[in-house]
């Protein structure tokens, strides 16, 4: 990419193939500002691929290994079995689902509820700036902690409002995070509840960029509010759509934090996820090969989805990719 | 002259080395500018070692840092620090549990010899032969020397007792059908509590009423037997307790949500470690101030009269330089010696080691049950929850498989058999 | 017609309370019981009313070096956002303006890098560190994150500047302005908004980890986020300690935000477009 090109590009962009300039001072331009360019960003890229990828790289080959820190003599090859573990064993597999249930429904949690409190704060008034200001402050509160708040909260006995949940028997006697069945939904609206507000930002800054006139156009044609929503906002929000959900759904396929503190995987593995069953692992059991093999995995998983993604809204982001 | 000026050197020198080494010096400071790094389990003897660490440093010139981390961040920590090598912490707070692992591992100086040698300083006799065998001691290795001892112990409400007519269970049958008896759902007065949290509470506090009943982990060759008919019917009798006199979160329970429990008044007894005793008694943090006994855990009938025992050692870096490793050892000493310890507990370490403690007439004064721990120690079980190298992920699938049980998701035989199986492969 | 009007804002700001106090109510709790004494926390069934108590902030201040975890805190925080900026921003711009569809791909490879797990790259990562001595030195953690972090810091620039016309650029550089000196003086000041929520993402990842910092760290270079940890796990689970540790760790990214709300805003709706 950064290599010199064959076919001449001037300065405005258009590759032009016999242009007599070329040879006097187009070359050496686009020459001098592609080799610029690269400089600018190489230190990036060569230290992202030193700090991260390297180490992640290393740990791929790990996982082709029997390899327990704790016992390194014992380290030999195993071939895929590390990876047919995950497969095997049911607490790996019940991990595999629970995460991809997991993102799948904050992440649409999180896309509708935004989506709502992005149009209810599309107007620019002083009350919406100051409104869209507090929002945000669950966004800044650390994961770790906001685990902790819910699981005060949310105890049957002294929470105000497992208290009062377990009273009115919408929630069994022992908390909604005690329920195998309710503690992966739980966990969904508590990731919402901290995320929300991010996405509702990240769609409102994209409903503001909404050219009026096609909305006004719209509404002269005799739409109805819900005609316009659906035929015309909807459709142009995709870019900031597409923007917010790749990141939650990268953040929240990797979910650690709030799961650790509040159900640490259980009851019985229904909140178990691949980044805390990777972590007892890694840093638990110190058993290298499966914490790898359980990251390179998740970070094919991420790959995929985010393939996915591109790909079906590919089409809607032409202008701006 | 050089040979004699050479040796008049060397004896002076050996002369200096020697009164250095006896450490008892107050004059001397022989770890001068020295500083030691003590990661330590957040337990109430905690903040005590941080509060006294200054008088060792007057003492000897070596400062502590007292590092306070959480049960799985020090043991995360420990274990990379002495796998990796890196020397970040000089001495350690060693769980009962993981002595095998440590020897197998050899993460930490062995202290037999140094025992051995300072054993009249230490008073080794004074000290309960049970603690110094489970804590921190494996097969004739010590790899880290008693510290904090715990006993098993019954807590219980003697006014709701009285008011049922009943005594302090004696047995293990006792103890269950006062359990039941003392329930009263509508009233939220519950006849037991304990660890439901998958993971190691709930592992670690199934163990202990395991051994009550009468089951063990291991048989008698050392090899797992999970699915002991003893050991299921104690899952059954476990699940039964916790459906039908536990409080409706228990089943969420780790040590922090039982003790806060009993100390809100909810539960009518709690088997515990002994180091939480003295807060019931607290009334800025408890709201049974005055009401509470405490007793030896009751065993099923025609089981012997033993005692669960746990706590706490302290374990010396093997990687650090020989001059560290004896200063470690010198605050071990130091820290474990009859005054010192004794002080510590006059300020809530709970951490109870000699003989001498137990029938110390100002400990006495100020925590009147220390007779039922003093018995609990000389009549010691540390190896209920066994100290194998593979306790660790032994831990995690009593833990998994308890706590499924516990939710309704699984069945006590199959989780046993189950986990059977599974822990047979971490013995191949 | 007009009441209709202000019959709908009416009801659209009601909503927006709803939300506010749904979103503020759980964070306004956790301030709230650092003051609550220790049995009241727990009472059951819960109060509302209390005698506020200062116990809780002693026992911070008692267990925990609270300025060291925050010089920590701030240091990495600090350190890891500018060496991400620093090289990050040109890289963002470096491939906005390179006319090639691999400089997209690179765009989202960068992006991509932000997922990557710490499980495995801890490892590796902790010998390593040791092996430079520099484990347990807040170095250890920047350095981690900054790979991280700029590699998010590259992608998010990219979309600014994309977002950003290069006509004016362009005519810079006819006027003679050398390719940095169009980078540094026409390009980058339209894009500050972009940088402050740049920014803003950097210092909130590296403050709220407690992952990295926990490995990495030593006693005395511990962050705030690693001793709300063992707040957390200890025996006797303390929501009053816990509560008083969280207002040191809290409180500086919420001010952090309110203040730069405005350009953390503007940051976004520039670059999303």
């Amino acid at each position: 990419m950064f290599g010199v090109e064959l076919s001449v590009v001037s300065r405005d962009g258009a590759a032009s193939g016999d242009d007599a300039t070329a040879f006097s001072t187009g070359w050496s331009y686009a020459r001098k500002r592609q080799m610029f360019l690269a400089a600018l960003a190489a230190p990036a890229l060569l230290y992202v691929l030193a700090v991260a990828v390297g180490p992640m790289v290393q740990g791929f080959l790990y996982s082709f290994d029997n390899y327990n820190l704790i016992r390194p003599a014992s380290r030999h090859f195993v071939g895929l079995d590390n990876y047919l573990a995950l497969w095997r064993d049911p607490t790996a597999r019940r991990a595999v689902i629970n995460t991809f249930a997991f993102t799948f429904g904050a992440v649409t949690l999180e896309f509708v509820l935004g989506l709502g409190v992005a149009l209810l704060l599309w107007r620019d008034d002083w009350f919406n700036r100051v409104a869209l200001g507090l929002l945000l402050i669950p966004a800044t509160v650390t994961p770790l902690v906001v685990g902790l708040i819910f699981k005060a909260l949310l105890n049957p006995e002294y929470g105000m409002l497992g208290y009062p949940l377990a009273e009115l028997g919408l929630s069994g006697p022992r908390g909604l995070l005690a329920e195998p069945e309710r503690a992966l939904a739980t966990l969904v609206a508590i990731d919402a509840w901290e995320w929300t507000p991010l996405m509702a930002l990240i769609l409102l800054a994209g409903l503001k960029t909404l050219p009026t006139d096609v909305l006004e156009a719209a509404a002269v044609d005799g739409a109805t509010a819900p005609q316009r929503f659906w035929l015309v906002i909807l459709p142009l929000s995709l870019p900031a759509a597409f923007l917010a959900l790749i990141l939650r759904m990268m953040d929240a396929f990797r979910v650690f934090d709030i799961i650790f503190v509040t159900t640490s995987g259980g009851p019985a593995d229904a909140t178990n996820t691949l980044m805390i069953y990777g972590v007892k692992q890694g840093l638990e059991f110190f058993n290298i090969g499966a914490a790898s093999a359980v990251s390179t995995l998740i970070v094919v998983c991420i790959l995929v989805m985010a393939a996915a993604f591109i790909a079906v809204l590919k089409p809607g982001r032409n202008r701006h990719v | 002259m050089k040979p004699f000026i050479g040796q008049a050197t060397a004896l002076a020198l050996g002369v200096l080395a020697w009164v250095g080494g006896s450490g008892a010096g107050a004059a001397e400071k022989p770890y001068e500018g020295m500083t030691l790094n003590l990661a330590s389990q957040n337990d109430q003897f905690a903040a005590v070692l941080a509060g006294i660490a200054p008088e060792f440093e007057a003492l000897t010139g070596a400062k502590v840092n007292v590092d306070i981390l959480s049960y799985p961040e020090l043991l995360t920590k420990i274990t990379a620090d002495y796998v990796g090598h890196t020397k970040g912490y000089d001495l350690a707070t060693v769980d009962i549990v993981w002595s095998g692992q440590f020897a197998e591992a050899g993460y930490t100086v062995d202290l037999t010899d140094w025992i051995k040698r300072d054993a009249a300083e230490i008073k080794v006799d004074d000290i309960y032969p049970s603690l110094m065998a489970s804590l921190g001691g494996y097969k004739g290795k010590q790899v880290a020397f008693p510290f904090a001892g715990y006993a098993n112990v019954l807590a219980y409400r003697k006014d709701l007792y009285e008011s049922a007519g009943l005594k302090a269970p004696a047995t293990m049958e006792d103890f269950v059908a006062d359990a039941l008896k003392l329930t009263d759902k509508g009233k939220r007065v519950y006849g037991f509590v304990a660890n439901g949290q998958k993971g190691p509470a709930v592992a670690q506090d199934w163990m202990q009423y395991n051994r009550q009943f009468g089951g063990s982990i291991l048989d008698k060759d050392g090899k797992p037997a999970l699915n002991s008919p003893a050991n299921i019917a104690s899952v059954i009798a476990y699940k039964k307790l916790f459906d039908e006199a536990a409080p409706p979160g228990a089943a969420d329970y780790d040590w922090g949500g039982r003790e806060e429990s009993f100390r809100q008044g909810l539960v009518a007894n709690m088997q515990t470690w002994s180091i939480g005793a003295a807060d019931y008694d607290n009334p800025k943090v408890s709201k049974i101030a005055g009401k509470a006994g405490i007793v030896l855990t009751p065993s099923a009938q025609g089981q012997p009269q033993e005692y669960g025992i746990g706590g706490w050692a302290l374990g010396v870096n093997k990687d650090i330089d020989p001059k560290k490793q004896e200063a470690a050892w010198a605050f071990i000493k130091w820290v474990t010696s009859p005054a010192v310890h004794k002080e510590l507990n006059l300020h809530g370490a709970g951490s109870y080691l000699r003989k001498s403690e137990m029938t110390d007439p100002e400990l006495l004064a100020k925590y009147p049950f220390l007779p039922v721990i003093a018995t609990s120690f000389e009549h010691g079980d540390g190896d209920f929850r066994p100290r194998i190298p593979q306790y660790p992920e032994l831990q995690d699938l009593i833990g998994g498989a308890i706590n499924a049980v516990l939710v309704g998701q699984a069945d006590p035989k199959t989780a046993m058999d189950d986990i059977q199986v599974k822990a047979e492969a971490l013995f191949k | 017609m007009f009441d209709r009007d202000r019959l709908l804002l009416i009801v659209r700001r009601l909503a927006i309370c709803v939300v506010l106090v749904v979103a503020l109510a759980p964070v306004v709790w956790l301030f709230s019981i650092a003051y609550k004494p220790t049995s009241d926390i727990f009472a059951s069934p819960p109060t509302l009313l209390f005698s506020p108590t200062f116990d809780n902030f002693q026992s911070v201040f008692r267990y925990f070096h609270l300025g060291a975890l925050l010089e920590s805190s701030l240091i990495i925080a600090i350190g890891s956002t500018a060496l991400s900026l620093l090289i990050g921003v040109p890289a963002g711009y470096a491939l906005a303006r390179a006319e090639s569809p691999r400089a997209i791909w690179l765009a989202y490879f960068f992006l991509i890098i932000r997922t990557v797990p710490p499980i495995a790259t801890l490892i590796p990562f902790y010998l390593l560190m040791r092996d430079i001595g520099l484990l347990g030195t807040w170095w250890a953690v920047i350095i981690l994150n900054s790979a991280l972090n700029s590699a998010f810091v590259v992608w998010m620039m990219f979309s600014f500047f994309r977002a950003a016309p290069a006509s004016i650029e362009e005519a810079a550089l006819t006027d003679g302005c050398t390719d940095f000196g169009a980078f540094i003086r026409v390009a980058l000041p339209t894009v500050v908004p972009g940088l402050i929520a740049s920014a803003i993402f950097c210092i909130m990842f590296s403050w709220n980890d407690f992952l990295y910092a926990m490995f990495l760290t030593k006693a005395d270079t511990k962050t705030i986020s690693v001793a709300l940890l063992s707040a957390y796990g200890t025996k006797d689970i303390s929501w009053g300690t816990l509560g008083a540790l969280a207002h040191f760790s809290t409180l500086p990214i919420v001010a952090m935000m309110i203040l730069l709300n405005r350009y953390f805003v503007q940051g976004l709706t520039q670059g999303v477009h």
